[in-house]
């Protein structure tokens, strides 16, 4: 196992060097540059911000040192927001994305978990297809109808809680954003479990277990939880790396510091160095988590040998 | 006591989330249920805590790189020129108590406050002046906007790397004294003066921490405020700082500024009672706004043209007057204002905004009726060649940027297709690509806007003299030029004016471009934060601003 994962990490190397060099020719290749602006500014004036930021250099030179900084985990200054790193802009936003994204996940985990078993369990049922239409809704409304209208009702209307902003990650702050990112990841999660326990559930071993004279209960939490998880771990890989990098939605409906929000402006930008940090950081959270997932496999499965 | 009814925001869901389409604003608002209203007092607010949106995270808090209007904001807050702004946008004493120039306007003497200190308690000299003009002009330091300072003698030439920074025509006389030799004339100096780039800095914190003087933890500045706390794109706090030299006038003890890029957001924030003054909000949700929230939603002239460029060194324009004024006569600009763009902004018809002692020179056309004037362009359209059968055909090329100008747009192109008969297609492309392809005179038509500077006709007159940067069109006229630099030269205001009307007029002559709108500022403003005024450059400083005592009820 220990050797399996350090060839996967190694193998991520390759991959990630893949996603620098696109990344970069990709944003180079676009018309305009960091720093045009619509006032224009003075050629000498120019000249030397390029040159403070490398830019005068030819293409080769430009990508190699941005490599060798990499390579020391140095992502370079941000063009758009003079003075500051990227490492700083992801090290200020990261854990506000984390906090929610964890939130909301372990909240979608929880309640769409829940709903889905139960859903399975009743199949047929009033509850069944109550929960499932609600799912449905809960997967196809967007988040940017769900988040103003939590606003409204909450915050404008009702005043209970903040209408945005962060404060340090404060209770009353989160619970919104939460919410508004774990709606349609619990609908997908309830959708989810029912379709792998109703399958679980028609399996062999289960009938085994029933024939056996088991009580209902002991059958879905002994047998029938485990093997019900595969689908939902391969889901959760790519979800929380996707969840960890932020939601561009939910972050600037509720004005949050995160950094989903800074991807958009900063390729409108021609932020270079801040676009291929933030894809760099995203590639890495999804080899990282996709390896974990394959690794849950093995625990949950007993049939999954890794080598 | 007073009480001001603030309407409820049940009003329209739909306009929240979405945002609203252009609505006719002579309708009448929708009946709305009963409203939550504020009680606003008469007495100060026990706690002076003014909470203000800002459109989009500042890309640098260093007076001498900051280029956008949320820096400009945070930064009239952080820091104070020799001048500053008044309540009502006007020039005023900040740093320099009093001044005198000479008989030629050339030269200025400024007379330093002696209780004038940065934020750590040093006493702030003519020399920290020095200091920071050099520093601005010097190429090395890299700001955009250096050529702000041209009006200083050898401001240019150093910062095109002919001269050194000592050849700056500013001298410390003694600690409190500071001579400012200028290139020309300039009547609007001291309005020059109080914007961010020619604010001081101070030297030993940039001397020890480089780009890193900003932080909060580092940065000493001279303002009515101190930086206390910068959550990127999120929030910037602000405290009231005891060494500012009228800091007893100073009544807000804490600024919030809070950064939301999407500006409904903002009218949320507002409406949740986060927020107590909103940077802006999104044009199209006017009606529904000014039927709600009733009085506190502000707006007023911004000193900007909206306009259309024609590319004057390519066809079809080029060497081609008639299709030129065709094009501008032809456009509806009234109930295009009216209808497209809500009332917000005034249609324009010359190139500067309104500016108090400045007569615009508004053109004969603009006086005539609407057949007239359709004729008119009709006939110039076909003297410049143009048919039924032989349309002109052309796309307009917008940004992305403004989401409204698009309908504005389409409603301009719809007019010269009914009016001439012209064939002529909106294409939106990104902000960077348009600014790029502007620069390399590529497009023949396209969105085009100006923001002065400072409150005086020179800052717009810059953008169509021959080779000017900005001069997207490639425009050359020597007589415009020539009545621009007559003026540049002419310390006589009054005088001043009269050449740049002049000018103007040589631009309407020219058909040089398609004038639109007049800009405004968009507020959203609590009825019970006192202590500012609407004026044409839309810098409304923290340091007058007060709260009310007042319940929402």
């Amino acid at each position: 196992m220990l050797r399996y994962t350090v060839r996967r990490l190694l193998g991520a190397i390759p991959t990630l060097l893949v996603i620098v060099t696109l990344a970069f020719l990709l944003l180079h290749a676009a018309p305009g540059g960091p720093f045009d602006a619509a006032k224009r500014m003075l050629p000498e004036i120019q000249k030397s911000i390029e040159a403070k930021y490398h830019l005068d250099e030819p293409l080769w030179r430009q990508y190699l040192r941005y490599l060798g900084d990499l390579a020391r985990g140095d992502l370079g200054p941000s063009f758009q927001y003079r003075g500051t790193s990227v490492n700083e802009i992801i090290a200020q936003g990261l854990p506000v994305d984390a906090t929610i994204g964890l939130t909301a996940i372990t909240l979608a985990l929880v309640v769409g978990g829940a709903v889905g078993v139960n859903a399975a369990l009743r199949r047929g049922s009033r509850w069944d297809y109550g929960s499932m239409a609600f799912a449905v809704a809960g997967i196809s409304t967007p988040v940017f109808v769900v988040a103003p209208l939590m606003i409204l009702i909450f915050a404008v209307t009702l005043h209970w809680l903040p209408a945005g902003d962060w404060v340090g990650g404060s209770p009353s702050h989160l619970v919104l954003p939460a919410i508004a990112l774990a709606l349609p990841y619990v609908a997908y999660i309830a959708r989810l479990m029912r379709g792998s326990t109703i399958e679980v559930l028609n399996s062999p071993f289960i009938r085994t277990a029933r024939a056996k004279g088991l009580p209902l209960r002991l059958i879905v939490w002994r047998h029938a939880l485990r093997p019900t998880l595969t689908p939902l771990v391969s889901f959760l890989g790519p979800a929380i790396a996707g969840l960890l990098t932020g939601s561009i939605v939910v972050e600037s409906v509720f004005g949050l510091p995160g950094i989903g929000r800074h991807f958009i402006t900063a390729a409108l930008n021609r932020d270079y160095t801040l676009v291929i940090g933030i894809t760099v950081l995203y590639g890495a959270l999804i080899i990282l988590f996709n390896l974990l997932a394959d690794l849950c496999y093995a625990w949950i499965d007993p049939r999954v040998r890794l080598r | 006591m007073t009480a001001l009814r603030a309407r409820a925001p049940w009003a329209s869901l739909a306009c929240l989330i979405a945002g609203c389409s252009s609505v006719d604003p002579s309708t009448t608002p929708p009946k709305l249920p009963p409203a939550p209203s504020i009680t606003v007092g008469t007495g100060l607010a026990g706690e002076q805590i003014l909470s203000r949106g800002l459109d989009d995270t500042p890309r640098s808090l260093d007076p001498q790189l900051s280029t956008d209007v949320p820096g400009q904001r945070l930064l009239d807050d952080l820091f104070e020129g020799l001048t500053t702004v008044d309540i009502a946008g006007k020039p005023a004493p900040g740093v320099a108590s009093s001044w005198d120039s000479s008989a030629d306007g050339k030269t200025w003497v400024f007379h330093l406050r002696r209780d004038a200190r940065w934020s750590n308690g040093a006493p702030l000299t003519a020399g920290d002046f020095v200091y920071s003009w050099r520093r601005v002009v010097d190429p090395k330091t890299g700001a955009e906007y250096a050529q702000g300072m041209a009006a200083i003698d050898n401001a240019l030439a150093i910062a095109l790397g002919q001269k050194p920074t000592d050849a700056l025509g500013v001298e410390a006389l003694d600690e409190h004294t500071l001579k400012v030799r200028l290139s020309g004339p300039t009547p609007y100096l001291l309005d020059l003066l109080s914007q961010q780039y020619a604010y001081p800095v101070y030297q030993p914190v940039i001397a020890r921490y480089g780009d890193d003087w900003v932080r909060p933890e580092h940065i000493v500045s001279n303002g009515p405020f101190v930086l206390r706390e910068n959550v990127l794109s999120s929030r910037i706090t602000l405290e009231k700082n005891a060494n500012y030299w009228d800091a007893a006038h100073v009544r807000v003890q804490r600024v919030i500024y809070y950064i939301a890029s999407d500006r409904s957001v903002q009218v949320s924030r507002f409406m949740a009672g986060d927020v107590d003054w909103t940077d802006s909000f999104p044009s199209n949700q006017y009606p529904w706004l000014k039927s709600v929230l009733g009085d506190q939603v502000v707006n007023s002239p911004y000193f900007g043209t909206y306009m259309l460029g024609m590319n004057f060194t390519r066809p079809p324009f080029k060497d081609n007057l008639p299709l030129r004024q065709a094009l501008v006569l032809a456009i509806d600009r009234e109930p295009l204002a009216r209808y497209m763009r809500l009332g917000i902004y005034q249609p324009a018809y010359t190139f500067v905004p309104p500016l108090e002692g400045y007569q615009q020179p508004r053109p004969d056309w603009a006086g005539l009726s609407d057949a007239a004037r359709h004729a008119l362009a009709r006939k110039l359209y076909a003297q410049a060649g143009y048919s039924e059968r032989h349309p002109l055909r052309l796309d307009l090329e917008s940004s992305r940027q403004d989401p409204d100008a698009r309908h504005y747009y389409e409603a301009v192109a719809e007019g010269w297709r009914s009016v001439l008969g012209a064939d002529v297609h909106v294409y939106e492309r990104e902000f960077k690509v348009l600014l790029q392809e502007l620069q390399l005179h590529k497009l023949l038509l396209f969105h085009d806007a100006w923001i002065g500077d400072y409150p005086d006709p020179y800052t717009f007159m810059q953008v169509y003299y021959t080779g000017d940067g900005n001069n997207h069109g490639g425009y050359s006229n020597p007589q415009f030029d020539r009545l621009v630099d007559a003026a540049g030269q002419e310390p006589d205001n009054v005088k001043r004016y009269r050449l740049f009307e002049q000018a103007e007029r040589v631009l309407d002559d020219d058909a040089a471009f398609i004038p639109l709108y007049f800009y405004a500022t968009r507020h959203l403003v609590k009825p019970y934060v006192r202590g500012w005024q609407s004026n044409i450059m839309d810098r409304n400083l923290s340091r007058y601003m007060y709260l009310l005592e007042h319940q929402r009820r």
